[in-house]
């Protein structure tokens, strides 16, 4: 009855297959034999060995990008978990307008990084952003001062605009979570007198790690490969200081750098690659 | 018991002020967008614009950004109709017929599943030069769809999994399968999960913008985001009320929909998240 010569359907997964080995597998490929070339994109490509890889790790503008990078996903990852695990604590009991609550605290999710950028930028660009003529009304003035000329000021607000927009979507996960607790086990946690410090640190904690499992993953993978927001808040200035390694990516792809951008998108794909293979663990420890 | 309301009242004042901070920019972005070009430093005050309606036209008509949703939608449909199709299939074979292919295809989208598109897109751009696809949306459609393509995959394998498997026995009994098994048995029933993968993708298709920076450069074909950025790098920081009306637009339709299905996308994102 089953694998009739007629049947093809256990070859329905072909199309998918097909259109990913054109677009994804063969490029990917591809880029390994180009990053050790030096082909502008254009003409003959010669063969160079690892010198672009040498190259990269010789230019203090790479090694900025890559510090850049780093201290986003890193500080990024670290923040969203933390106020999103707020959030969820405050929004986790019903309430009056939870439902809109939620709603408002999710919306800047849903809006493309780089106009969020922008709305940022009207916000905050020194002397002229609504901030500070907000703070002359109160006759002080803003903090900030002229963030974008120092660097871990430029790098706070980039991290700051960033955890601003997606704590919502942290928080949803982390309210699934707590939602998956069994009530019971809180409820025995009291009886039993616990603090409800001590109820959050081994009771909620512990069940919750699936939760923080996931989402550090997923932020730190989509925050070391961040474009959007740099490109909109500060394109990666004053000069190259806050450009990040994808940012630089596309310039050296522009450039008629070809070769050399390929070994740079290695080089991010090995960065990427740790917390690649965790989601892979625990994707398959979930099947 | 005061201990208690106090903490209470704390605890909504806090979710007040967060929800406050949420809203607050879009707000400014709202007033900005309604000031007149001449009004400068806000005089007066700061929350109440002069309703200078004029921004609009004016900004719809410099930024293109009319055609520019047009792309968005072509390449959004365009991308969720051909993953959804595609991934359905795979998900159908994957899910029914576990052979050693099957099984290394799945490992294949799910160990590429979180490898973001940057990693490849100079040498896609070598190739989707070769064949003609910078700067057209079916190009795009490619793209987009490639990367979403992994995440149909896992939704739908793990989705038709869960079916009982009686629902296509009985039709394959009567020899109907392949093609006409998935769409007169199978397909009608993955609605749910066709909304996570939706809700999971949809956004982020439209709001694509490290792909259209490299393969949607004319103007008559750049998305939403893409023609914002060119849009305002055109004036350099200047012209903040054209700028700002620009991204009303933009935004408009992005909140509009989020807002009628946000019952169905906060549960959709809930469950998604229980399922991983």
């Amino acid at each position: 009855m089953r694998a009739k010569r007629s049947d093809y359907t256990h070859l329905m997964s072909l199309p998918a297959l097909g259109l990913f080995c054109t677009f994804f597998i063969y490029p990917l490929v591809r880029g390994v034999g180009m990053s050790m070339t030096d082909w502008d994109g254009m003409g003959e490509a010669t063969y160079v060995g690892l010198a672009n890889f040498a190259r990269f790790f010789q230019d203090p503008r790479a090694m900025g990008d890559i510090r850049t990078t780093l201290i986003f996903a890193v500080g990024s990852t670290l923040l969203l978990n933390f106020m999103g695990l707020i959030y969820a604590l405050l929004m986790e009991k019903p309430f009056h307008g939870r439902s809109l609550a939620r709603v408002i605290i999710y919306l800047p999710a849903i809006i493309s990084p780089l106009i969020m950028g922008y709305i940022w930028y009207f916000l905050l660009q020194p002397g002229r952003g609504f901030l500070y003529h907000a703070m002359g009304f109160l006759g002080t003035t803003f903090p900030l001062g002229n963030w974008m000329s120092d660097y871990p000021t430029t790098m706070a607000v980039l991290i700051f605009v960033n955890v601003w927009q997606f704590a919502g979507m942290t928080m949803i996960i982390y309210l699934a979570g707590l939602k998956g607790i069994p009530v019971d086990l809180k409820e025995a946690a009291v009886i039993d007198g616990a603090t409800s410090w001590q109820r959050f640190v081994r009771l909620t904690l512990p069940l919750l790690m699936p939760a923080i499992r996931i989402n550090v993953v997923t932020n730190i993978i989509g925050s070391l490969s961040v474009f959007d927001v740099i490109m909109s808040l500060t394109e990666g200035g004053p000069g190259y200081a806050t450009e990040s390694l994808s940012i630089y990516i596309l310039r050296m792809c522009y450039g008629s750098r070809t070769g050399y951008s390929t070994a740079v998108a290695m080089i991010l794909f090995f960065i990427i690659l740790l917390p690649v293979l965790i989601s892979i663990r625990l994707t398959k420890v979930k099947e | 018991m005061k201990e208690i309301t106090l903490i209470k009242g704390l605890r909504i004042l806090l979710l007040i002020l967060i929800c406050l901070m949420c809203i607050i920019p879009f707000y400014v972005l709202l007033v900005l967008s309604l000031n007149a070009p001449s009004r400068v430093f806000y005089e007066g005050n700061l929350f109440i614009p002069t309703f200078a309606w004029s921004n609009f036209a004016d900004a719809w008509e410099k930024s293109r950004i009319g055609t520019a949703m047009v792309n968005s939608s072509v390449i959004t449909f365009g991308t969720l109709g051909l993953t959804i199709l595609l991934g359905g299939m795979a998900g159908y074979a994957i899910a029914r017929r576990y052979t050693w292919y099957n099984k290394a295809v799945f490992s294949l989208f799910i160990g590429c599943m979180m490898i973001p598109g940057i990693i490849n897109t100079v040498p896609l751009y070598s190739l989707m030069r070769r064949i003609h696809a910078v700067n057209t949306l079916w190009g795009m459609i490619l793209v987009c769809s490639t990367l979403a393509l992994p995440s149909a995959v896992f939704i739908y394998t793990t989705f038709i999994r869960a079916l009982p498997r009686e629902l296509d026995e009985a039709a394959e009994v009567d020899g109907c399968t392949g093609m006409r098994a998935f769409w007169q048995v199978i397909f009608p029933v993955l609605k749910p999960a066709t909304a996570s993968f939706v809700i999971l993708n949809g956004f982020g298709i439209w709001n694509n913008y490290a792909q259209a920076a490299f393969f949607l450069q004319t103007r008559d074909r750049q998305n939403i985001p893409q023609a914002l950025s060119v849009f305002f790098q055109q004036f350099g920081g200047a012209k903040w009320h054209l700028m700002s009306a620009t991204a009303v637009i933009a935004i408009v339709p992005v909140v509009v929909i989020f807002l009628i299905f946000q019952q169905q996308f906060i549960e959709g994102l809930t469950e998604g998240a229980v399922k991983g």
